[in-house]
């Protein structure tokens, strides 16, 4: 049998995934005066999406926006992110937004590397610029010191693979640790535990390289864990029918299109946007924002492939957009480019959509951060009632926090979250990874939950048949995998947990896609090829009841 | 593949296999370099090469991840 820690861990709040939403939660959660522990699959310094940097804070800005919140509010609803935020968050987080950017300014973290406040980047033309534009090469560090600073405890390589809950309630968590090849699970008694593991990159195939499942645009350590848990516990996930994409360089997947100051062009060099002609840092091209399968339309119309070209972007523009991508956490990408001779002056780089994800898909939460299951509260990525990245992150990080701290506070003791079933029953089915000799590694099983996604429950089509016949092949997958799946040691049992949490997602995703009989975005239903005005305002949740998956519609707010 | 460990620069610190996202690295002696025991799971993300106080990191980006482009000097509209 697997290895279990006698002796459980005791603290007021957990967080489980030491990222922007984790550590800003972790930090605020001490500041209420509670024992908090952060509980990370990696290192906070380096972990997550933000690991080496990024460089968009959407927020409202009064000494740049005025003192009237709303136009911004409307602006956000109508961005790139706009489609699925309940708007009494959207205002709640808008509120607060540009405290936690002074917060991080004064902490180390850059906000106006230019020396003023300047919104930059997915802005359109006449209208408000919410995209503050930071230097956020150093955030984890930083962050992760100032979590220290308060006394936060920080357990490195030690993912946590499951909240425990009893009555409703939680009580505590199971972690792997994986410090050591030999894996050990580690049982905590919480009185609040925050999910904040990231998104869920994986889930289909890297559009790039459907041979590598590392070549992805967000953190692919990051699988799903907190709307898998959570789905898992009891709790309610949202939106899960609506695929994400997001797009940049091909085939190095990597975020940050935005950072680009260029035009996109055909390979003629005819501008295939109507919006800009001449980019500059303030403005530059929103094409992929607004029509946001240029990339993929334009291959396959045969007009393709599309590039961003830099080439008439002035030079200053030109340094100043090299120098943020290094703030942006971009710099393999430029070291690669520099060794490869690849310069933006004077080549033009091909861009492309990568396959969905899950960001702003996931937990619902209430506004103070909570889901429906008691003490079990999450923030940035996989919530999925809002999103606003890594402001959003922080911003109900920090709210969540609070929230998971004041509930602590009010409770006396500690459930013996060791003694639950759950704890059994779980390292009997890792225990079983770990001794069988023969069978699948965890890329087997990966590979083939991806392509029935891809097949199934993927952008091209979607219908009740397709649907019904992948949601088949999914539980046989899935049977088949947890009767014969094996892991050698603690690193590979870990990228087991992955691919199951991976796989929770899928079934949530095949079932809430067959509920929504529509098309909307890209939730492409053939038979049902009309987007229904009385389904615009209808989210579909979907949580599990005695075993059983229950979905619900109800009113965005 | 990636990353690369320069041998004669490593002081067997460890630093790289702590910070790594996507576990790579495996710290099997503490005297001696980290092996790259998972390299093909690495995303890239250069924090070994970034936060390596001997600059023994380096990364080597794998063929399927190569950056396509051409040459921008064509007629314009």
């Amino acid at each position: 049998m697997i290895r279990i820690d006698k002796k459980p861990l005791e603290t007021d709040v957990l967080i489980v995934g030491g990222g922007i939403a984790g550590l800003m939660a972790a930090i605020n959660a001490a500041d209420q005066g509670v024992h908090v522990t952060v509980a990370e699959k990696a290192n906070t310094k380096r972990s997550g999406s933000g690991a080496t940097g990024n460089d968009h804070f959407l927020c409202y800005v009064p000494e740049l926006h005025g003192d009237d919140i709303e136009p911004i509010h409307t602006e956000v609803k109508n961005s790139l992110i706009g489609g699925y935020l309940d708007s009494t968050h959207t205002l709640k987080f808008l509120e607060q937004s540009f405290d936690r950017v002074r917060d991080w300014e004064s902490w180390g973290i850059s906000m106006k590397p230019t020396g003023k406040w300047q919104c930059m980047g997915h802005a359109f033309p006449g209208r408000p610029r919410v995209w503050l534009k930071y230097d956020g090469h150093n955030q984890k560090p930083v962050l992760t010191r100032e979590a220290k600073k308060r006394g936060v405890k920080i357990i490195n390589h030690t993912p946590i693979v499951d909240v425990i809950t009893d009555n409703g309630k939680v009580i505590g968590a199971i972690g792997l640790d994986i410090n050591k090849d030999e894996p050990t699970l580690k049982i905590f008694r919480a009185k609040s535990v925050i999910l904040a593991t990231g998104s869920a990159s994986r889930l289909y195939p890297s559009a790039p390289s459907p041979g590598c499942l590392s070549n992805t645009a967000f953190n692919p350590s990051c699988t799903g864990a907190a709307q898998a848990t959570a789905y898992r516990a009891g709790a309610k996930l949202v939106n899960m029918e609506f695929p994400n994409r997001h797009a940049g360089p091909k085939f190095m997947a990597r975020c940050g299109k935005s950072s680009w100051i260029g035009i996109y062009k055909d390979p003629k060099g005819k501008t295939i946007g109507p919006f800009v002609k001449k980019p500059t840092r303030e403005l530059g091209d929103i094409t992929a924002d607004v029509w946001n399968s240029v990339f993929t339309d334009m291959l396959e119309s045969g007009r393709g492939p599309a590039y961003i070209d830099c080439s008439e972007t002035s030079p200053e523009d030109v340094e100043y957009m090299l120098k943020a991508m290094v703030g942006e956490g971009l710099t393999s990408m430029l070291k690669y480019m520099d060794e490869e001779g690849i310069d933006v002056r004077k080549h033009m780089v091909e861009f492309m959509q990568y396959e969905p994800h899950l960001i702003g898909r996931g937990i619902e939460i209430d506004l103070n951060g909570e889901s429906n299951i008691e003490g079990l509260y999450a923030a940035g990525d996989p919530v999925g009632n809002f999103r606003a990245d890594i402001a959003g992150a922080a911003t109900f990080g920090w709210i969540a926090g609070k929230s998971a701290a004041e509930r602590a506070k009010g409770i006396e003791g500690f459930e013996k979250a060791e003694e639950t079933p759950l704890v059994e029953e779980r390292s009997k089915l890792y225990s079983s990874f770990m001794e069988r000799d023969t069978g699948p590694d965890w890329r087997e099983a990966n590979f083939a939950l991806q392509q029935i996604m891809k097949d199934y429950a993927g952008i091209k089509v979607r219908s009740e048949t397709l649907l019904t016949a992948g949601l088949k092949y999914f539980n046989d997958l899935k049977a088949k995998v947890l009767d014969t799946l094996t892991a050698e040691n603690s690193h590979t049992l870990m990228r087991c947990m992955e691919v199951l949490d991976l796989m929770e997602c899928g079934e949530t995703i095949f079932l809430t896609a067959r509920e929504r009989k529509e098309t909307r975005g890209l939730h492409i239903r053939p038979d049902y090829p009309f987007t229904n005005p009385l389904l615009a305002e209808k989210w579909i949740t979907i949580k599990k009841e005695n075993g059983l998956p229950r979905m619900e519609w109800r009113n965005k707010m | 593949m990636p990353p690369i460990i320069d041998k004669e620069k490593c002081n067997a610190c460890g630093v790289c296999a702590d910070i790594c996202c996507m576990d790579v690295f495996k710290v099997v002696d503490k005297k001696k370099s980290p092996i790259i025991r998972y390299p093909e799971e690495c995303w890239h993300c250069n924090a070994c090469v970034l936060d390596c106080k001997h600059e023994a990191l380096s990364l080597r980006i794998p063929l399927p991840s190569m950056m396509l482009h051409v040459d921008a000097n064509v007629a314009t509209d």
